[in-house]
This record gives C-alpha cells, structure tokens and sequence, in this order.
C-alpha cells in the first residue's frame, strides 16, 4: 500500500480541490475510513462518505507527503538486512582488479542484480575504451609484436606508418578485449559461487544498453554510453517517417470539412466492401464460450440473461416508464377517493410485470372514460371529477 | 449502479407517500392511510440525509450491456491450453488433426459440410418446412432464393437484382424493355451495380472459403510475378468484355447520374479493363457529373495497371488524380490512400519515395492509417530488398508508432500485415523487432488480424526461427512449448532450426524427444529431417544412457524406412542414414542390429564409411572377436574401400588370429591392391 500511495503523491496537489476525481484515491479513502468513527458515517450515503471525509484524506496524505524521503529510507533499511548479507559480495565485486584508470564505478545503492549488470557495463566499457587512452596501451604490447608488426608493414606497398599502426591498434584491441573478458569472467565465477539461486543471465549485456542507465553511475558522464550512442546513431541515420515532404495535395481543412452527407441505400459495393471487411479478423473460435457468442448471434442460443430484463421486450420502454405512472394521473382530482383509488390502482400497475407500459397506460385511460360515463352518479354522490 | 437507481426509486417512493399521507389526512380519516404510515416511519430521517448531498450526486449514465456480455467475460477467462490443438480442432480424438495438412483438410471438411448442408436445404426448400425449434429459429430454415413474383413488372427486376440473379436481372430487364415500360433510374443502377460487381457472370454462391483461396492464390501471384500474376489473373477472375450485358444496358439508359458512371468504372475496374474506364471517366467530365471518392480509388488502380507506361508517368497520372480529386472537392478516404501504396509496390526502389510522401499526406490530413497501409509500406522497402546491400529501417519507425495499439479492421488486407512485419524481422535478424511485433499482435484483439491459417503458419514459423536462431535455448524450447502445437504445427524446416540450435547450445539429450514430436507432426517421410536427427545424435560420443536413448530413436527412425518399404516403392535408404544409424547401434551396444545395418548396405548398394569400419573394427576387438572382425575386412574389400589395408593391419596387429584366417586376409588385401579399378570381380567374389 505505501509505495502506491507514495507514487500517487507528486500527482496530488492538482487534483486536491476535484471532487471525486477518479479511482486513484480508492485505496486512500480505504485507508481513512477504516480509521474513521463508523457510527456517525454510517446513516450518509455512499457519495457523501467521500465528500465528507475528502479533507481527511488529502490532510493524511499531506502528512504522508512530508516524510516520503523517510518511508524510502524506511524501505531501505528493511532492505538493509539483506544488504548484510550482501556485503560481503560487495567486497568480492570491489577487490574485483577493474584496471581502467578512466572508469570508477560507483554504486549508490547496491543491490546484488545491479552489481551484477555494472559488472557487466564495466566490460562493456573495458571493450569500448581503446580510442580513448592509445598511449598507455602501447606499452602494454609485447616489444616482439611490435617488431613484428612494423616488419609486416614494410612488406606491404601502402603507408608504411598507418600499416604498422593499423596493425599495433588491432593487437591492441585484442589484447585488451581478452583482458578485460578474463577478469570480467573471473568475477562471474565467484559471484555465481556465492549466489548459486541468482541467475547470471549471460546475454544481458546486449539489452542492457535497453534499459535505464540511471542505475548506475559512472563518474563520467553517461551520455556516451554505448547503447545510447547506437540507438542516437541509428535515429540520425534514419529517416523519419512522419517527417519529410508530403505530397501538399490535398488541404486539411478541405478534408475535415464535413460535407452533406445524401442518405442512400448501401449500393452493392459497399455492402460487399463490409462483408470482406468482417471476415478480415474471422478467426477460428477460441472456446466454448465463443463459440456460444457466435450461436447467440446467429439466433440459435437462447440469449445468456444479463440483467433483470432479459427477454422482456417493450418497445424498448424503460424500468421507470414502467414504474412511476403518476404522470398519467394528472386529469384525475388532485384529492378525493377517485385520486385514491387511481393512486392505488397506478402502485398496482407499476409492480404488474406482466403488462407493457402501453396496456399500462390504456387501463388507466380505461378509468378516466369510467369516471367520464358515471359523472352523473359522481355529482350525486358528491364527488368532484374535473 | 444499480443500487443507486433502487435507492432513487426508494426517495422518489417515499416522497410520493408522504404527499399522499399529507392529503388524505384532511377528507378521509385516518383508518386507509395507516397502512402506508406504517411503511414510512423511518422515512424522515432518509429524507434529511438527502437533502445536503443531493446538489452533488452525479447519478452515473445507464449502462448498456451487450447481450453477450455475461458471455464474453466468461470468455476471457479461458486461456489457452497449451498443450492442445486449438477449440475448433476439438473433436472425435481420431480425428484431431496433427499436422498442418491434416488442420487444413480438417477445416475444409469442416466447412464443406456445412456448405452442401445448406446447399441442400435452400435448394429443396419444401423438404425442410417442419420447424421444430421452439422459439422459432429463423437461421435454421431455408432460405428462398427463387423469386417469387411472377409476372413482368420492375417489383420482379428488383427482387432479382435483390437475389443477385444476373441473368434472370437481364431477361426482365430486357423483357420490360421490349414491353415498353421505362425502368426508373434507381432500379437501372442498382442492376448496373449487380452487372458490374460480379462482371456480368452469375455470382459464385456463398462459398466464401473457397473463394477467399483464390483471391490469395491471386495475391501471391501478383506478389511474384506482375507479368504472370497478370496471365493468372484472366484465368481465375472475370475479365470485362467489350460489348457485356452492362455495357449493353448502360447504352440503352436514357438518362444516367453520376452513380450509373461510377458503377461502371468501378466495374471495368474489377475486372481488369482499365483503359475502358479512364475513357469512360472522361465522358463522365464531358457530360459534367462528378465521380465519388470510390471511382477515384478504382481509377487510381487503373492509373497503375495500365500498361504502356513507364513507372514515373503513372506516378504522374496518379498525381494528377489526386489534384483533380482535390479540385472537385472529393474527400480522400483510407482506400485511396491504401490504393496508392498498394499501386506503389509494384514500383519497387522507385516508389519509395512517392510512399512516404503519400504516408505523410494522409497522416498530414487526419486520415488514420490502417495495418494495410504499414503493411505496404514494409512491402515496398523489404520484399524486393537483396541481404547484402544496406537495408532500410523503415520498420523501427513503423513499430514504434505501433506499439500499444488496438486495431479493428478497416481495409480487406489489414490482415497482411504480421506477416509482412516478421518477415521483415526475420530478414534484418533482429529478435527484439521480433519481440515487439509479437508484442503488437498479442495487444486487445489484434491476434485477430494474423490472417488465415496459412499466413499464422508463416508468421509462426518465421518467429520461432528467429528465435532459434538468436535466442537462449531454455527460452526457445519455452517458447516451443508454448505455441506448438496450441498454435501451429511446425514445418520440417522449424523443427530442423530446432534441432541447430539444440546443437549450438549443446544440448543434444533433447533430440529424441523432437524427433517423437515431429513424427507426431506428420513429418515421419521427411528425409532431411531424419538425416538431421541421425547426424546430430551420431557425431559425437556420448555417455551410455545417452546413447542408449540414442539408439532407440535411431531404431525408431530405422522403422520408418522400413514399413515405407512394405507399402509403396521405399524412397531411397540414403547412405549417411544407414552410416548414422550403424554408428548409434554399436555404441549403444546393440551389435547384432548394427551387423544387419551392415547386411542393408550391401542390399541398397550403399558403401559404408571408414569411420563406421573403424568403429566395427572396435566393437570387434572389444568383443575380443576375430571372425568378426574378419569380416569386416571382407566387406571393406568386397567394396574395394582404400581403408580395407589399414583394417587388415589392425587385425593382424590387435587380434590373435589363426593361420587360415590369416591366408584369407592376405587373399582379400592382395586382391584388392591387384584390382582397385576393376571392382566389378571383387563384386563376384
């Protein structure tokens, strides 16, 4: 529950002063009104709980608000067992020999998968870094290679120099690339021995230029990580779809613009056009269940009830028409025993299931010409009648 | 929702009590209004707490439901049983389907049965009046497609052209014609519509199965090949001939609208006479009338199929179409623009261009794009696209403006679309566009637009290729479980990707077990298959439970080869198989299977390989047998095989042999040496 609300929060200030504004609040309105006094509740209704208690709510979640750096550290130190636990794992990846002058790898917040994914950046990088630092690398080489570079070069018909150091950077880059996968492996070994339920995923490092770098922070700068730098590579490189000159035709407004639209009867083409249309998305059935949609549609089924209405059709009348027939009422009295009685005979009819509001409204038509007809025994009797 | 309405009608009830309470007080005493005093005792207080929130209270819209609604959410509780064939494969167990051929021809008996049900029914209607259903089942009885009305009259033309009776339409027509009668307009273009629709030829009736087969026969054609598309086109489809019955009745029309025009063209269009039409579409301008957005479309098509013309005058003479459409104030619709691209692909390089613009400008005008649109799209930037040269990325673009969309269908070829998309994956190698595309076809409904069983067997197997091929191998075989065979039935190409990527990833224990399942699939004759099973298991040495298990599978294998031989004319034993299978025989140590592998080389004529020898050779000498291995030698002489020397040696070196045995191998060596050319004597030996 507190990290959904905790999330909510930066959204709330907006929000405050709307009304019933939407879903999200449900579980902060729970929360509330279990603490709430029920009995004075309790008589409202549903709508006016939530009026009534709003200023609770948003006052809770204003407390709540102060202190969200404090539920995360909460929520940090609960985790600090486990982190216990990882520290010594922690040592491991830390005398791990990273022999890259250029790159420090921090960790802010360790968590065993994170360590494990800047384990594998780091390589990533390891294997990416030789542009940056050439001259130090040059020593690194055999003095053998070298000679036996510059002897290839002098042996080929092009540039000598580039040859020689074409050749030497590649050598380079091997040695480097090799280096780098060894220490990179021996890692992997004595995390995984001291992890044995984690799972190393071994083809990570190609997605993990995919997901957020943030994690991870390098004392550099991250922007040119590789992955980044790929995808940016590849957005420059491609044209974009949307972008670009278009055909300048037509004009929207011209488009937009609606026109009188002459109602006829769908000719031929229009009605075969919709036929090939539905069978586009045709699929086989799925389950039991679809198939009994399609036999309901078809007519064969009886149709699955839905509501208290099925299968009672009236023209489409609705539940009040049925129900308040006091509006047929009005040539009656507005007092007297004929209103009561009418009064009476409309709470009848309006509990009668069995009568559409049609037949409903003739029968009490069917009074008013009745009382018309006796007018003469009702003034004897008395009774006013219109 | 429903709550509220009863707590409103609860209000409105007890309000309407207490008025009445209120005035019955006065005239009729207490004694009849008691009873509904009764009732409302605790009706004040409900009132009071009504009147602060009633200001507030939005009561919610009425809802309404579906009639299937219950049904649809039971619906979506059922998942998938992967382990399956899919619903509408779920019959008599004998007659489950278990290989592709078998869903089809499932599917077709299927549906030719209902088919000549109805065939029967609407045909001998009289047979079928007993209604037995209770309520009435109106879908369950014939229907009548005889007109009824007898006489001569434009009622009768109209009930034919209401049956889609093409001739009978024609014969009244003309028939009131020679009556002297005048047809009303209306019921001139209606009959014009019936004529050119169907291209004056009797309507094949509802079997839309079939007829959908052939409109993709058609696609796939003109997809190949334009030239050839274009012969099978006037072999399966209607063409338009000069001087038919519509052109005939169009003639005699004293007056025509615009409609009568548009039909017309549209018609010529369908089938395929689009000269006629871009004539007929100049008169329809000289005569002043203005054509609807669909005659543009058709003519679009026309633009493009017309024949004498070079890629960039059509292009021009689209263009051209557009401006007038523009001019006349005819609002584009989505197929205009999907005919443009469609048009487009037959372009190839040519086109792209133009299709991008025309993808701007419809997106610039508001017109949503349908999966038919990206779906042409991708075709004309991957289907003519040759590997090594650079290839467009076109599709990441496509797929990020795609993904989390919900699709309904909008144009007849949106179904096109997921195999196109993978195809294209499958061509740029890229899993993760794979992924995504899945993705998008697993988002709402959109599974429903993967097309006919063909086309989800396309998509299907372009996807788990991928898969083998660049994914881990725990997730492929995941993924092998799940969509086989719920999804689809795998081709013996698949389930060879299958088995690389089971080599790569060294997982070779999994084989008999694929080799089970593909036999199950009905690729029990596929001989690359099998020679793919047999190479992998035989290659290396395993530990001997593997081999084991190895050699059942292989004995397994033996068995299809061999109860072929009794029904028909055996396919050819090929000699790797009979190598490989040799080789997991002895390893296995099933030596005596292994020694009539042997018998079956020199029955198919097949010659044995020196490693196989050499492993005979081991067995042999593990068995500490010299007669055996003996014999050995004799057949590798007997084939006149280089290695047989070698095979001596090491008998004379390894085994303790007598003095005969010994003659004889010298015979068979010196033999061999003596005649290597001539093997024919060898043979008679």
């Amino acid at each position: 529950m507190f990290p959904r609300v905790s999330a909510i929060l930066p959204l709330r200030p907006l929000s405050r002063f709307l009304l019933c504004s939407g879903g999200s609040e449900a579980p902060a309105a729970a929360i509330v009104l279990l603490g709430a006094p029920h009995g004075t509740v309790r008589t409202k209704n549903n709508a006016q709980r939530y009026f009534g208690t709003n200023n609770v709510i948003y006052s809770k979640k204003d407390e709540q608000s102060a202190p969200t750096p404090e539920i995360s550290k909460e929520t940090e130190s609960q985790e600090s067992v486990k982190e216990n636990t990882k520290k010594d794992l922690l040592g491991i990846i830390k005398s791990m020999k990273i022999e890259l002058s250029t790159v420090n790898v921090q960790t802010t917040r360790p968590s065993s998968r994170r360590q494990l994914k800047s384990v594998e950046a780091t390589i990533g990088r390891l294997q990416k870094a030789p542009e940056g630092v050439p001259k130090k690398r040059t020593k690194s080489l055999n003095p053998e290679l070298v000679a036996a570079a510059s002897a290839v070069a002098d042996f080929l018909p092009f540039d000598k120099q580039t040859t020689k150091s074409e050749l030497l950077r590649q050598l380079q880059q091997h040695e480097e690339v090799s280096k780098a996968q060894k220490d990179g492996e021996r890692a992997k070994i004595s995390v995984s021995t001291i992890i044995s339920d984690m799972k190393v995923a071994k083809s990570a490092t190609s997605r993990v230029s995919t997901r957020p770098v943030h994690q991870i922070q390098f004392d550099e700068g991250t922007d040119n990580y590789m992955g980044q730098k790929t995808d940016d590579l590849k957005k420059s490189l491609r044209k974009n779809m949307l972008k670009g000159k278009r055909l300048n035709i037509f004009d929207l407004k011209a488009v937009t613009e609606e026109a009188p639209e002459t109602e006829t009867a769908p000719s031929l083409w229009e009605v075969e056009f919709a036929k090939q249309l539905a069978a586009v998305n045709e699929q086989p059935l799925q389950n039991g269940f679809a198939e009994m949609i399609q036999w309901t549609k078809d007519g064969k089924l009886w149709e699955f009830p839905i509501n208290n209405e099925a299968g009672f059709d009236d023209d489409g009348s609705e539940f009040h028409e049925h129900v308040f027939l006091d509006k047929h009422l009005k040539d009656f009295p507005k007092q007297g025993p004929i209103r009561h009685f009418m009064e009476l005979v409309t709470c009848g009819l309006s509990k009668n299931p069995y009568l559409s509001v049609k037949q409903k409204i003739e029968h009490i038509e069917w009074f008013r010409n009745y009382f018309n007809e006796k007018q003469d025994i009702l003034k004897e009797s008395g009774i006013q009648f219109n | 929702m429903a709550a509220i309405a009863t707590r409103r009608w609860l209000r409105f009830r007890c309000k309407l009590c207490l008025t009445l309470a209120g005035q019955r007080a006065g005239p009729c005493g207490q004694t009849p209004s008691c009873r509904f005093y009764s009732g409302s005792a605790t009706v004040p207080k409900v009132e009071g707490a009504n009147i602060t929130g009633i200001e507030e209270v939005a009561i919610p819209k009425k809802k309404t439901w579906d009639k299937v609604a219950v049904l649809q959410a039971l619906a979506s509780t059922v998942n998938r049983d992967i382990t399956a064939a899919p619903y509408a494969f779920q019959d008599d167990p004998y007659l489950i389907p278990t290989s592709s051929v078998e869903s089809r021809s499932f599917l077709l008996a299927k549906k030719s049965g209902e088919n000549a049900a109805k065939f029967i029914i609407n045909s001998h209607p009289k047979y079928f009046q007993k209604d037995i259903a209770e309520p009435h089942i109106p879908c369950l009885m014939p229907e009548y497609f005889e007109p009824q009305i007898e006489d001569i009259s434009e009622a009768a033309l109209r009930e034919r052209i209401k049956l889609k009776k093409v001739k009978a339409s024609v014969d009244m027509f003309d028939q009131l014609l020679q009556a002297g009668t005048t047809v009303s307009l209306e019921t001139s273009n209606s009959l014009l519509d019936l004529l050119c629709y169907y291209g004056d030829k009797e309507p094949s009736s509802d079997y839309h199965f079939q007829k959908s087969e052939k409109s993709e026969e058609l696609e796939e054609a003109a997809e190949e090949n334009d030239e050839k598309s274009k012969k099978a086109d006037h072999q399966f489809g209607v063409t338009w001939r000069a001087k038919n019955n519509a052109e005939r009745i169009f003639a005699l029309m004293p007056e025509k609208n615009s409609h009568s025009y548009c039909t017309m063209i549209r018609g010529m269009v369908k089938h395929r006479a689009p000269v006629q039409a871009l004539n007929l579409y100049t008169e329809l301008l000289n005569n002043r009338l203005r054509a609807d957005v669909y005659t543009f479309n058709a003519l679009i098509e026309a633009t493009a199929l017309s024949v004498n013309e070079n890629m960039e005058d059509k292009w021009n003479n689209i263009l051209e179409l557009l401006k007038q459409m523009a001019a006349q104030k005819v609002k584009p619709n989505l197929q205009t623009f999907n005919t443009i691209l469609k048009c487009l692909r037959r372009f190839h390089a040519f086109g792209r261009l133009p299709a991008l613009q025309t993808f701007r400008e419809m997106k610039a005008i508001g017109i949503e794009p349908s999966l038919a649109t990206y779906h042409y799209i991708i075709q004309l930037f991957y289907h003519h696209e040759n590997p090594s040269k650079g290839s467009s990325l076109i599709i990441y673009d496509i797929m990020n403006e795609l993904t989390g969309q919900k699709f309904s269908p909008k144009d007849p070829d949106d179904d096109m679309f997921f195999q196109s998309a993978m195809r294209a994956c499958s061509f740029l190698r890229d899993l993760e566009l794979a992924y995504q595309v899945h993705g998008l076809l697993n988002t709402g409904d959109n599974w429903k637009f993967i097309g006919p069983d063909h086309r989800r067997n396309f998509y299907y197997s372009r996807f788990f290729s991928l898969l083998c091929l660049m994914e881990q191998i725990d997730v492929t075989l995941k993924w092998y479980k799940d969509l086989i065979p719920s999804v689809f039935f795998p081709h013996s190409q698949t389930l060879i990707d299958l088995l690389q990527a089971l080599d790569v990833a060294n997982r070779l224990e999994m084989i008999p077990q694929i080799w089970k399942d593909s036999k199950e699939y009905g690729h029990i004759s596929r001989n690359d298959l099998k020679e793919e099973v047999l190479m992998l298991m035989a290659r290396d040495q395993h530990p001997p439970e593997l081999q084991v298990a190895f050699a059942d599978c292989a004995a397994d294998i033996k068995s299809t080869y061999e109860s072929q031989d009794a029904r028909q004319i055996a396919p050819e034993w090929p000699a790797n198989c009979l190598n490989y299978i040799a080789v997991l025989f002895l390893r296995a140590g099933r030596t005596q299977e292994a020694w009539k592998m042997l018998g079956l080389f020199k029955k198919h004529n097949k010659i044995p390989g020196n490693e196989l020898l050499n492993e005979f050779m081991d067995s042999a000498k593990a068995s500490s047998s010299p007669a055996q291995a003996i014999e050995i030698v004799k057949l590798a002489s007997a084939f006149s095989l280089p290695v047989c020397e070698g095979l001596t040696q090491r008998v004379m070196a390894d085994f303790a042999i007598s003095q005969e045995q010994k003659e004889a191998l010298g015979n068979l060596t010196s033999l061999t040496s003596d005649s290597d050319s001539d093997s024919d004597s060898n043979e008679g030996k």
